[in-house]
């Protein structure tokens, strides 16, 4: 089945975060509103960013970045949530088969199966999953994106689009096959150069074996906050493409080692026996 | 009756149980992490609280046990570092001695012959990386930086290859070998009779013979 994916234009994006609310109105994600009663304080952190940080309950949420563009303020607005990696991390370091690759190729996850161990969150490129940890007993469930396919609520299955690719007003959220995405994405990139925006570009083609969400960027990744180059880490690789085969090899060879010395063993001492009883008979 | 000698205290008996069952748990819920299929009984981080409860035990009994026995400890953090000739002559003659059972080569041995004391040192050392690399995945989890989180996850694994492929073998040759009759019993009843004593360990019990009488 051909891929599907959201292409993001940050040249078109309005930050209204219509994309926020739809995202958790559609997924039942509620947020409390600060006030005394519910225990949330409200707090001035100097931004229009709100809330403060990806979260279980904060699926996409929209950045905003100042820069100084030749003496000029540029105020540039990005979308972060979950990337769907094709080489994705969690997926490779998840023990549970919790995450997995939906067969549109996106990343999805069985919740019910999380076990909570929290190898996704340090795996991720893109510091992307989240989960509400007990700190003392270790409870916890990771959550991310879902590409809206929470069983039940999956708009996928049903031949829809995203809720935060629905609400988009400006249509700088779009959904559909990705080798259609991004051919789209290379003809706005075309046409931002062509008005003077040398550094346009699309993110997200090539980016760990291609994300399924790609960006289309006016100016270097690096200045929207993505990481260039994105890579699965040395030590996810060092533990899961290393010690954990040698691990099983070191496992199975004990146990045929041990099992092997057990018949050699069992044979001697019987003939030991036989020949003490010939002896003495 | 066969006259018995003491080879490990009741202390150290009931620390190697508490440790031994304590371990198993470890071992047992650390090992769904590492077979997918069972990641179903993983869910909903019940194997995690057990693992915590195994955790804290295996890491209060001995901080009981040390200061309590602080001539034993020293004893047996000493034995596991002391390493000599003799021990490259067990490793020679080990294979034949475990199949065939043929010990014409084997070296007098201390109390502990030279795959014990390999054993022991895997415990002692792999003990230090679990506890320390376990403390910080536990209290750390949200504090720590990914990359040490996983570097910590990746010495954690293995630690428990190490461990558990040699734990196979310790509980293998404690229970199922053909010819440890009396392996068992040493730490089950802490005794073991003096002929077995002067066939496997001929340097300890000379030892012990020199210093007090033998138990009846």
């Amino acid at each position: 089945m051909a891929e599907k994916a959201i292409l993001y234009d940050a040249t078109r994006c309005t930050a209204c975060r219509g994309c926020q609310a739809a995202c958790k109105q559609w997924n039942e994600n509620d947020e409390f509103i600060p006030t005394e009663e519910n225990g949330v304080k409200a707090a001035n952190r100097g931004s229009y960013e709100n809330p403060p940080d990806l979260s279980p309950r904060t699926w996409v949420k929209m950045e905003f970045r100042e820069t100084d563009a030749g003496g000029a303020v540029r105020w540039l607005f990005s979308r972060r949530a979950c990337m769907h990696c094709t080489e994705a991390a969690c997926v490779k370091v998840c023990p549970s088969g919790a995450l997995y690759h939906h067969e549109l190729g996106f990343v999805a996850y069985d919740k019910d199966i999380c076990t909570g161990c929290g190898y996704c969150i340090d795996a991720c490129p893109f510091n992307v999953p989240r989960s509400d940890r007990n700190l003392i007993t270790g409870i916890a469930k990771m959550d991310k994106c879902t590409f809206c396919t929470t069983p039940g609520l999956d708009r996928i299955a049903q031949g829809w689009e995203p809720a935060c690719v629905k609400t988009c007003p400006p249509k700088a959220l779009q959904y559909g096959d990705r080798n259609q995405l991004i051919a789209e994405g290379k003809k706005r990139v075309e046409s931002l150069i062509a008005r003077g925006w040398a550094n346009a570009n699309l993110y997200g083609e090539k980016e760990l074996g291609g994300l399924h969400v790609m960006y289309v960027l006016d100016d270097h990744p690096a200045v929207y906050g993505l990481p260039v180059d994105p890579q699965i880490s040395a030590a996810t690789i060092a533990w899961q493409d290393v010690i954990q085969p040698v691990g099983w090899v070191v496992g199975g060879l004990t146990i045929l080692g041990l099992g092997l010395n057990y018949l050699v063993a069992r044979a001697s001492v019987n003939s030991d026996k036989e020949k003490e009883n010939a002896a003495r008979s | 009756m066969p006259q018995e000698v003491e080879k490990y205290r009741k202390p150290t008996r009931i620390l190697h149980w508490v440790h031994m069952v304590s371990f198993c748990l470890l071992f047992l819920t650390g090992l769904v992490l590492f077979i997918p299929g069972l990641g179903i009984i993983a869910q909903d981080s019940w194997t995690r609280v057990i693992h915590r409860i195994a955790a804290a035990i295996f890491i209060i009994a001995p901080l009981i046990y040390i200061p309590l026995n602080l001539k034993a400890t020293a004893k047996g953090i000493k034995e596991a570092f002391s390493w000599g000739i003799e021990d490259i002559g067990w490793l020679k003659a080990a294979p034949r001695y475990y199949f065939l059972g043929d010990e014409s080569d084997m070296p007098p041995q201390g109390a502990m012959n030279t795959g014990q004391k390999l054993w022991w040192l895997i415990v002692l050392v792999s003990s230090v990386v679990f506890t320390i690399t376990g403390l910080i995945m536990w209290f750390a989890k949200t504090t720590a930086s990914p990359a040490v989180l996983q570097w910590m996850v990746f010495l954690h694994d293995i630690a428990f290859i190490g461990a558990s492929s040699m734990l196979l073998l310790h509980i293998y040759l404690g229970v199922i070998h053909p010819t440890m009759t009396e392996a068992w019993k040493a730490i089950y009843k802490g005794t073991v009779s003096v002929g077995y004593a002067k066939k496997h360990h001929a340097k300890w019990y000379e030892e012990v013979t020199r210093r007090k009488e033998v138990k009846s």
